[in-house]
């Protein structure tokens, strides 16, 4: 009995047939659920940061500096669950299917996009949010230009010399 | 060099079947499991003449998955150091890559970046290093690794900066 088993292996493998998928030839199989790597649409990203506070894993950061704010993508911490898509309030962010992101220098991975902040139009000097976001929170909220354009410290300024002024209590020159 | 080196050339590629070691570092399997996948018949890695084996001085390659915990560290500098030259390393998944979801937390060292500088201290020298991100890596994403270790396919993710022009 034990003579005739590898002939019922062969009976059994030729009903199988050949399941191995010949992967470099041919594509894999990729279903519709399948989530890869994120890409950033830089003509609609409005530099929020609302993907980098979502972000699980710190994929996604962001990096202040006096005139830039850079959102960062590093592909090799990314874990692909999709949460930054969905918070997005512009849909810039879309999950492509890419998985064959193997690279041999880590810098690779690395993704940027550089919003450019708005000049404060009372000081002239101080930038505290990029001009798209200025825009977009125009667009949705019925706020003055010049408002929304304005720095946070000189929006405190103002508000507190606009009260001395109502009280009295500040001098201003006559011009 | 030491001899053995030449396959890193892309003229001699695949003249020396790869055998690779499977070092989790601390992981939570699911890499693991997707290097099970690659090793089966469905995937059949052994047509490009991968195979595992069981000791690191066996192996040419060593796929390294997990964040790398300050436990398994000394075991993983001994694993390493077993292995012989060419000491080639496939890090996978995003633990691996970039520290994972953890890559701040007291438990683990933050991945095969702060892998690479304890073991210049330590004096173990890795030759060829190829990153494979994914959360886990997909079972063709550790096949394409594979193959630009060796030099038969090139990367496809570029570095990129996009500046944004005002509307």
């Amino acid at each position: 009995m034990n003579k005739m088993k590898p002939l019922k292996l062969l009976d059994i493998a030729r009903k199988t047939g050949v399941v191995t998928i010949r992967y470099p030839n041919k594509p894999p199989l990729i279903t519709s659920e399948f989530r890869g790597r994120i890409v950033i649409d830089a003509s609609k990203c409005i530099g929020c940061g609302a993907c980098v506070n979502i972000c699980p894993s710190n994929a996604l950061t962001i990096k202040e500096t006096y005139d830039k704010r850079i959102i960062n993508y590093f592909i090799g911490r990314c874990i692909y669950c999709g949460s930054c898509a969905d918070v997005c309030p512009v849909k810039a962010i879309t999950i492509t299917k890419d998985f064959e992101l193997a690279t041999d220098n880590i810098r690779d991975l690395n993704n940027r996009v550089v919003h450019y902040k708005a000049v404060c139009c009372r000081c002239g000097s101080e930038r505290h949010a990029p001009e798209n976001m200025i825009k977009f929170v125009i667009r949705r909220v019925p706020v003055a230009e010049t408002y929304a354009h304005m720095a946070t410290n000189c929006k405190k300024r103002k508000f507190v010399e606009g009260m001395l002024h109502g009280r009295g209590m500040l001098y201003v020159e006559a011009k | 060099m030491v001899e053995g080196c030449s396959m890193l050339k892309p003229s001699n590629m695949l003249k020396k079947s790869i055998w690779v070691f499977h070092l989790n570092t601390g992981g939570c399997n699911a890499c693991d499991i997707e290097i099970l996948d690659v090793l089966t018949p469905y995937f059949d890695v052994e047509r490009f003449g991968i195979k595992l084996v069981a000791s690191p001085r066996h192996a040419d390659l060593v796929l390294l998955t997990g964040p790398i915990t300050r436990k398994t560290l000394p075991k993983v500098i001994r694993t390493l150091r077993a292995v012989p030259r060419p000491r080639l390393i496939l890090a996978i998944g995003a633990c691996a890559v970039g520290g994972g979801i953890w890559h701040d937390s007291y438990g683990v060292i933050g991945g095969i970046e702060a892998l690479k500088k304890v073991l210049e201290e330590q004096g173990v020298v890795i030759d060829k290093l190829v990153y494979v991100p994914g959360c886990p890596a997909r079972p063709e994403a550790i096949i394409y690794g594979v193959a630009v270790l060796l030099g038969i396919a090139k990367p496809k993710v570029k570095e990129t900066e996009v500046e944004v022009i005002v509307k």
